[in-house]
């Protein structure tokens, strides 16, 4: 048996650099990640391409994380830098013939550069005023989407060919699936492990107190355009793979929603979390979705009153994130730490 | 112990086979109730809703009912590509009933890959060529030819010896832009001048800006390519400008309950109807009449079901024949030739190399207060019109 002990008591330097750090946890994640290799095996299509929807939202979640969460940097623009990188990848496969696993990481950077741009405001600006000039970044990049009909289709949108390993191609639903999971598990191991390195405590120090971070050395300017750049650079992967999912890109898609979206799911999971990432993405992806059905099965059952029970929908999603951010505040990474805590000394609390 | 597995194995089989014998034929719906198009968008998912109760209570697809799965997407493409998924592998449905343009065309590899027809409210001319995208149909005139229709309509009684002068209205997304290429090469063809082009957002609340920049161009004529609320803020604002152009517009531009929303301002505004008016004569129009109890429908409604109805003439032949799939539907309603509607619509016709399913245009126009047909342009079915 493997135990915490009840304080943090780290002893070497191994020790101190451990990001599982039981027995316990790691063959607890070890399993988790064997399950989500393996679910597709037992599950049908349709939970294995919700599934697929939910990692492509968490490597977006991560990237606005980085911004927001961790640099403390509004950005209202992640669902156009999704868009960046889905229409640069599909560029970059149809026109450059480039295979999609050199296109995605490309789509990336381009997103990245465009992230950058949008990102200088933040020289000057903070808080609510930044948020704004990224909103105008939001509205530029979908009227470009729009006009820029070589590479975007315009209003058209084009299609997004599959990516191809030889001569296997990834089109069906658990391809697609374990693409994307493991470009997702990578994202997730690599913030984890960005946040503990010397960028990442740079993002921390700016976000936490600028001037101070400024005194110790911090160059704010460098770091705060680099917490952008990152994250536009996981919009651009996990547009790349929004891509690659639907097979076709419309730039209808990538609107100011999507991106109140992405903060939303870093605001209900949690602000400057990993974890909390993740939990955002697998709400805002899976609440839509159970409300769908479940309205739709109410109708089944009501016939008459059907399309005014589908017109709830939107209302108790409302009403469900507003109650959400009163009761937990601190997003659901805050309430499964304390789930943690609670069982970590159980049944002895005090 | 044999004779046990035996009989399980019996009765799970029995089990099984019952559902194959009258089974009921599942049919979705992504329908927008409450998203940016539901003003329209409800009425046709309740006419679609409306036929598939009527045929359900009146025999159905040859004796098997039809089960309507209806959806609620609100006009966002993830939702819609959620839900086409779960139809396709929860729910196992043989064919669908779409709505907008972007969930239209980011399905339409998909539909085409999975073979499952897909039977939309987007009636972008684009989807007519099966070549490209193979399971889309609709049931109404495609938006170029829409255009097309209004221009000759327009030209034919235009008396004076000058060149008429055009301009186009419309918002910048994939539906206001779908007919604009095919609308200026058909204008010029016909001997117009094309004087301006203005961007009116389908969620404007004004569109004053757009409509000085056309007073001092001083268009006669001005399409209007939006839907019921931007086409009723230009309608306004053109009038409280004293614009003396006469506005025409597309299908989803009005309907019974505009004069509602421009009171008065719609005098004289010529747009296109896809089917027949509430309240028309003909056999359809008397079972709508019927099933509504005499409560108005708009025609958003009725498009709604006679998109129903021609996809329940198709299960019937593809049924009969013993091909209810995807290719044995797509088939079948390649195979259909002027498909009468019972007046509804024009006759309808597909085939395998073009899914127009018709080129004549029905026009309206607002004469205090009341929609009043002004005449059906027959327009001919040109190949290099085909997905223009």
């Amino acid at each position: 048996m493997s135990v915490a002990h009840c304080g943090d008591f780290r002893q070497t330097y191994k020790d101190d650099m451990l990001v599982l750090r039981t027995r316990f946890i790691r063959i607890a994640v070890g399993a988790f990640v064997l399950l989500l290799y393996l679910s597709p095996l037992f599950s049908s299509n349709y939970v294995t391409s919700t599934m697929t929807t939910i990692a492509i939202a968490v490597i977006g979640a991560l990237g606005i994380n980085v911004v927001t969460g961790f640099t403390g940097q509004i950005s209202l623009g992640q669902g156009a830098f999704m868009g960046v990188g889905a229409f640069a990848c599909s560029y970059f496969m149809r026109v450059v013939h480039m295979p999609f696993w050199l296109a995605m990481p490309m789509a990336g950077l381009t997103s990245a550069a465009v992230g950058m741009i949008f990102g200088l405001p933040s020289a000057r600006l903070k808080g609510l005023y930044l948020a704004i000039a990224t909103l105008a970044a939001q509205f530029i990049l979908q009227y470009v989407f729009m006009h820029l009909d070589a590479v975007t289709g315009g209003s058209n949108g084009i299609p997004s060919p599959p990516p191809e390993f030889g001569t296997f191609a990834f089109d069906g639903d658990r391809s697609k699936y374990y693409l994307t999971i493991t470009v997702a598990i990578a994202a997730v191991i690599f913030t984890t492990n960005l946040l503990r390195s010397r960028s990442g405590r740079a993002f921390i120090a700016v976000r936490d107190h600028h001037l101070s971070a400024e005194i110790m050395g911090v160059n704010l300017f460098k770091y705060r355009l680099l917490s952008f750049a990152v994250s536009a650079f996981y919009a651009g992967i996990a547009g790349s793979l929004w891509g690659m999912y639907t097979g076709y890109i419309s730039a209808e898609h990538f609107t100011i929603t999507e991106s109140i979206n992405y903060l939303a799911m870093i605001i209900i999971g949690g602000l400057g979390s990993v974890l909390g990432s993740i939990f955002g993405a697998i709400f805002m992806t899976l609440l839509p979705q159970v409300l769908t059905v479940g309205t739709g099965a109410l109708a089944d059952i009501f016939p008459k009153i059907g399309f005014l029970i589908m017109s709830f929908k939107d209302g108790v999603f409302g009403i469900i994130v507003i109650l959400f951010l009163i009761f937990e505040p601190d997003g659901l990474a805050h309430r499964w730490r304390m789930i943690k805590t609670y069982w970590k000394l159980y049944p002895f609390s005090y | 112990m044999k004779r046990l597995t035996a009989s399980i194995a019996l009765a799970a089989m029995a089990l099984l086979a019952a559902p194959l014998m009258g089974q009921d034929i599942v049919i979705g719906n992504i329908a927008d109730i409450t998203g940016g198009t539901g003003d329209v968008g409800k009425p046709y998912a309740e006419g679609i809703k409306a036929y598939t109760d009527y045929i359900n209570a009146n025999g159905g697809i040859n004796g098997r009912k039809i089960k309507l799965l209806q959806q609620d997407y609100a006009y966002k493409i993830p939702e819609a590509l959620s839900l086409y998924k779960k139809f396709k592998d929860q729910d196992k449905v043989v064919a669908i009933q779409g709505w907008g343009s972007g969930d239209t065309e980011a399905l339409k590899e998909q539909v085409a890959k999975d073979q499952i027809p897909y039977f939309s409210a987007s009636y972008s001319a684009h989807l007519t060529d099966p070549a490209k995208s193979p399971y889309n149909f609709f049931c109404a005139v495609d938006y170029s030819t829409a255009l097309r229709g209004c221009l000759k309509y327009i030209k034919d009684n235009w008396k004076e010896k000058r060149k008429p002068k055009v301009a186009f209205i419309y918002p910048d997304v994939g539906y206001g832009k779908a007919p604009i290429p095919a609308g200026k090469a058909y204008a010029l063809e016909l001997g117009f001048e094309i004087v301006g082009e203005e961007n009116v957002d389908l969620k404007a609340l004004e569109a004053t800006t757009q409509l000085l920049n056309l007073k001092k161009k001083d268009p006669d004529f001005a399409w209007i390519g939006g839907t019921k609320p931007s086409t009723s803020v230009i309608l306004k604002d053109a009038k409280k400008l004293g614009l003396r152009t006469k506005f025409f517009g597309n299908i989803w531009s009005a309907d019974e309950e505009s004069p509602k929303m421009t009171g008065g301002a719609e005098e004289g505004y010529l747009f296109v109807v896809g089917a027949a008016l509430y309240g028309d004569k003909g056999a359809g129009m008397d079972v709508i009449k019927k099933v509504s109890g005499g409560q108005l429908r708009v025609s958003s409604w009725i498009r709604g079901w006679v998109s129903m109805m021609v996809m329940c003439e198709v299960l019937k032949t593809a049924d009969k024949n013993k091909e209810l799939t995807g290719p044995g539907i797509r088939k079948y309603a390649e195979q259909l030739t002027n498909l009468n509607t019972q007046g509804l619509t024009a006759p309808i016709t597909y085939s395998n190399s073009d899914h127009r399913p018709f080129t004549s245009v029905i026009l309206a126009e607002f004469a205090g207060g009341k929609m009043v047909r002004k005449g059906t342009i027959d327009l001919p079915r040109r190949a290099d019109w085909k997905g223009f």
